[in-house]
């Protein structure tokens, strides 16, 4: 750390004035703009000083980055062009795939060519240079700093292209979405830590979301039929983790099929004497549909009390799992068992409870998915089984255990989240939508999930 | 940040997952080092699962429904289930490669073959057989080199690209076809019949069998299962590991090719969705069937029966009316079974601590005679059940399981006496069944007598390096036993005239 801090205050002079003088012109861009707009002095006053320190503090902190690599080189070797060739051929090979992609695009397409698209491009190119040139320099966070890039590229395009998308209403429905999502991913999340996998969670969303509702109509006050949905899925999530604990290799499926038993356990249960299976009807709570509807209120506030319990549980848990000693057990575990069994941490205990709040938080899931549609359906939780998946993966936690945390996932979940909207938005149908889905899964995670080569590995 | 210091002191993910599969040594290390040895037949104890369970759902399979072993039942049954079997061989070739590659995307791949095929058929681009399988089998295979390249040089977990590769697919395949429809190729329109056993689909799957069980004996395949078991070993003993990934996807891709042309056939029309569902299935196969999805371990046998399983479940629950919940009961037994011979499995070191030297072949046999008995037993000599069983379930109710809501009816009563005895209750005793039994029972007796000798005798031969005399005295004992048995029967034999009758009057 002295070695950085010793190189961050050697910025050559000349550099630090054209960073001044870039920032002075940016500055007065906004002021004049601002002037133009008719803001007042005071918001115009605030906005300039604060543009001029963030881009200072930005152009110190990157060109510090690029002066710290330019130590390592070494002068010889082959020429000057043809050593920029070597080092930067395939992100140039790649800046012309993307151009070409977009000249056939525009030739092809009427009306691809306008001021928009070029934006979009400029600022996915940004983005991919950014992450390529910024993310070398983040060893730990690397995959939560991409997340977050492709996250504001993302919704920057999607404001520029689309009517509405940054309108207030469409980011409250993101969120609401994204916080069933994020509320499903928790379990997954926790479980991929320790290498483990639960495909359970789909059924468990959808029987906690017909077995509510079925509780409910028999008579059972909401409360009490809440509270028992929420405890049967923390049970089930714990005969999940007790079977799977001896077949860890084979947790994906041992999870299907207690996924599969659960589901139709339940259906079997709720459509005994009724006409409808699958379907369950019966009056939903206010409290609960108003815990997770459009327009719902939080003590007054305009929007639905899921996004608060979603954002308290996700600090609550990124806290817990870095400062507390279960959560640094957790990894432990993750990282190397046999280590951690050596300091006394019981790998079973782990390995049930991380399954037990995966169905805990799936059973949540499905009691507020009730709260939203006003009807159970078991097929509710069914695009959970491979979206919780998706989310994590994306987020940069690793399958294989160990890396990772809850942080991840929630950029995970939000980036998704903004990517169906964005589809959505541009007007693709569903089943376009899925397939870019799938094409782009592919890409984002390849920007940091790259297992090392095998011969690195002996 | 300390778990991020430890996790670049292990260096690798794989290292995890050695550790991993060392911390529960007892069961994962003689897993692998036992498990998988032939494909077919002798010395592995992984196909007691799949084997015991098929005899367990078949013999069940055949009370509740003897017309299962007429002609048009085992047609319909190969019809619907050779789709799935081939779906779990091209699971199976990359399952064994390790990884983890459990190919998620193997049903809406089976789609898209469908979808394309249908599609361009009916542009008219491709008709003749040639061209068909031709096409089916490259496009399979084009697919999962892509998937091999990708996991090979842009190194993602296999199960993200298979991830991936399941919403792409399964998004385009509604892209091609909208909804269900198109026709088949009019030389495959009788195919789905499922009228008469020798039909081209049996055909295709024995070829396929055959071309699967000649591929395991080749040296390619054990650096295959090498590979899988472990990656690291495979590479220093200097096999050419992205060679042999590619290959294995390359096969999974033909394999994957055939179930869609037999998917084809059993539909007759394109479906985009419905090949989704393969997915599910196979891999739930793929472990009944004793495969490893961990990888280096699986066979065709298993795989096989793990899918001949899957529809005698299937099969079995739908001669039961449940009505409206049909969908849910069958569920549920999928989900009950595929845990239990999970669990089942782990019992399968301690069987071995027991049995070293378990003999496949010797268990199907004695077992399949057994088996063998019942059915004939129940579908010759009492007519009558089978017309009160009422009709078999046909291959239409098999495919659609789920259904929409639409179809839903109120839920039919459940005669609980057809649930607990109906498929135990075989026939009423009367005075020729048990003339027959008398006049059987020398014979049953003798057979009971030579295949417990042979039993006893292998066991003894084996054991006897041990120097063990434990076998020595099971065997006396048992012979005893055997022979005090055989005095009391024969004291109650009534030697005075075997009843006469016509030993075809059975077949009636």
């Amino acid at each position: 750390m002295v070695e950085i801090q010793h190189t961050a205050t050697q910025l050559g002079l000349p550099s630090r004035i054209v960073g001044l003088l870039v920032g002075a012109a940016l500055t007065c861009l906004g002021v004049v703009f601002g002037f133009i707009q008719g803001i007042s002095v005071q918001l115009i006053i605030l906005y300039a000083i604060s543009t001029l320190a963030l881009f200072f503090w930005g152009w110190n902190y990157v060109l510090t980055k690029f002066v710290l690599d330019q130590n390592n080189n070494e002068t010889d070797g082959p020429g000057e062009i043809r050593r920029l060739w070597i080092e930067n051929r395939r992100s140039l090979i790649g800046f012309a795939a993307i151009l070409l992609a977009f000249l056939i695009l525009s030739l092809s397409i009427d009306s691809f060519f306008n001021i928009w698209n070029i934006i979009s491009l400029i600022i996915l190119l940004a983005i991919i240079m950014l992450t390529r040139t910024l993310g070398q320099q983040f060893q730990t966070n690397r995959s939560a700093f991409i997340g977050i890039m492709v996250l504001s590229g993302l919704f920057s395009v999607g404001a520029m292209n689309i009517d509405g998308f940054s309108s207030i209403n469409n980011i409250k429905s993101m969120l609401l979405f994204a916080s069933f999502l994020g509320i499903a991913s928790i379990g997954q999340t926790l479980v991929a830590l320790l290498g483990g996998l639960d495909l359970s969670i789909p059924f468990i969303i959808g029987s906690a979301n017909v077995g509510l509702l079925y509780l409910i109509s028999l008579g059972v006050p909401p409360w009490l039929a809440t509270i028992l949905v929420l405890l049967t899925g923390g049970l089930l999530g714990v005969i999940n983790g007790l079977l799977s604990y001896r077949l860890q290799g084979q947790a994906l499926i041992v999870t299907l099929g207690t996924g599969f038993a659960i589901s139709g356990g339940v259906q079997i249960l709720t459509s005994i004497g009724t006409a409808y299976s699958g379907n369950v009807f019966g009056t939903v709570p206010l409290w609960l549909s108003n815990l997770s509807a459009m327009n719902g209120t939080t003590f007054g506030m305009p929007f639905p009390p899921v996004i608060a319990i979603w954002a308290g549980l996700a600090l609550f848990l990124i806290i817990s799992m870095r400062y507390t000693v279960y959560g640094r057990y957790l990894y432990a575990l993750g990282v190397n068992r046999t280590s951690a069994k050596r300091i006394r941490i019981s790998e079973l205990k782990y390995w049930v409870m991380m399954y037990c709040i995966s169905g805990f938080f799936a059973a949540m899931a499905g009691a507020l998915l009730l709260g939203w549609s006003g009807g159970g359906f078991i097929g509710v939780g069914d695009q959970y089984l491979f979206l919780t998946l998706a989310a994590v993966v994306v987020g940069g936690t690793s399958l294989l255990g160990g890396q990772g945390g809850y942080g991840f996932t929630v950029i995970g979940v939000l980036v998704l989240q903004v990517l169906t909207s964005f589809l959505i938005g541009i007007g693709l149908d569903f089943e376009w939508q899925q397939f870019i889905f799938g094409i782009l899964i592919l890409p984002m995670v390849a920007l940091y999930a790259r297992s090392p080569h095998i011969r690195t590995q002996i | 940040m300390t778990a991020i210091g430890i996790k670049t002191v292990s260096a690798s993910p794989d290292a995890v997952q050695t550790i991993k599969s060392e911390a529960n040594s007892n069961v994962v290390n003689s897993e692998d080092t036992r498990g998988g040895t032939h494909a077919s037949g002798g010395g592995n104890a992984f196909l007691l699962m799949p084997m015991t369970l098929f005899f367990i759902l078949l013999t069940f399979a055949v009370l509740r429904s003897p017309s299962l072993v007429s002609s048009n039942g085992i047609g319909s049954a190969i019809i619907v289930a050779t789709p799935l079997v081939l779906a779990t061989y091209a699971l199976m070739a990359v399952v064994i490669a390790g990884r983890g590659t459990v190919d998620l995307s193997i049903g809406p791949l089976i789609g898209f073959i469908n979808v394309t095929l249908i599609q361009l058929h009916g542009a008219e681009i491709i008709q003749n057989p040639i061209t068909v399988f031709g096409y089916a089998i490259l496009a399979g295979a084009a697919y999962q080199f892509i998937f091999a390249l990708i996991v090979i040089y842009v190194r993602v977990q296999p199960i993200i690209v298979s991830l991936s590769g399941y919403l792409a697919l399964s998004g385009i395949n509604l892209v091609i076809l909208p909804r269900p429809g198109g026709v088949a190729p009019e030389w495959m329109s009788e195919w789905g019949l499922g009228t008469t056993i020798f039909s081209p689909v049996l055909l295709i799957l024995a070829l396929a069998s055959l071309a699967w069980i000649l591929f395991a004996q080749s040296a390619f395949f054990t650096h295959l299962r090498l590979m899988g078991s472990d990656e690291r070993a495979a590479y220093t003993s200097g096999v050419p590991i992205s060679v042999v990934r590619i290959g294995a996807h390359l096969i999974s891709g033909a394999f994957a090719g055939l179930a869609a042309i037999t998917f084809t056939a059993l539909i007759s029309s394109g479906d985009p969705s419905q090949g989704t569902t393969y997915t599910l299935i196979a891999v739930t196969a793929l472990v009944l069937g004793g495969a490893s999805l961990a990888g280096g371990r699986g066979g065709v046998f298993g795989s096989f029966l793990g899918a001949i399983n899957l529809y005698l479940i299937t099969y079995g629950l739908a001669t039961f009316n449940f009505g409206a919940v049909q969908s849910f009961v069958t569920n549920l037994a999928y989900g009950f079974i595929l845990v239990a011979s999970l669990l089942l499995t782990l019992a399968i070191p301690v069987i071995q601590r027991y049995f070293k030297n378990f003999s496949a072949l010797l268990y199907f046999v004695s077992v399949g005679t057994v088996v063998l008995g019942v059915i004939l037993h129940s579908t010759f000599d009492y007519k009558g059940f089978s017309e009160r069983a009422g009709a078999p379930p046909t291959a239409e109710v098999l495919t659609n399981t789920e259904a929409t809501p639409q179809q839903r009816q109120p839920l039919a009563k459940i005669n609980p006496s057809d649930l607990y005895v109906g498929a135990l209750e075989i026939a009423e005793d009367d005075a020729r069944t048990n003339a027959l039994r008398e006049q059987a029972s020398p014979f049953i007796f003798g057979v009971i007598i030579l295949v417990a000798i042979a039993v006893f005798a292998r066991m003894a031969f084996s054991q006897a390096k041990n120097r063990d005399l434990a076998p020595a005295i099971i065997v006396i004992i048992a012979a005893l036993v055997l022979f005090s048995g055989y005095l009391i029967k024969h004291g109650q034999f009534s030697p005075t005239e075997p009843p006469h009758f016509n030993s075809n009057s059975g077949g009636n």
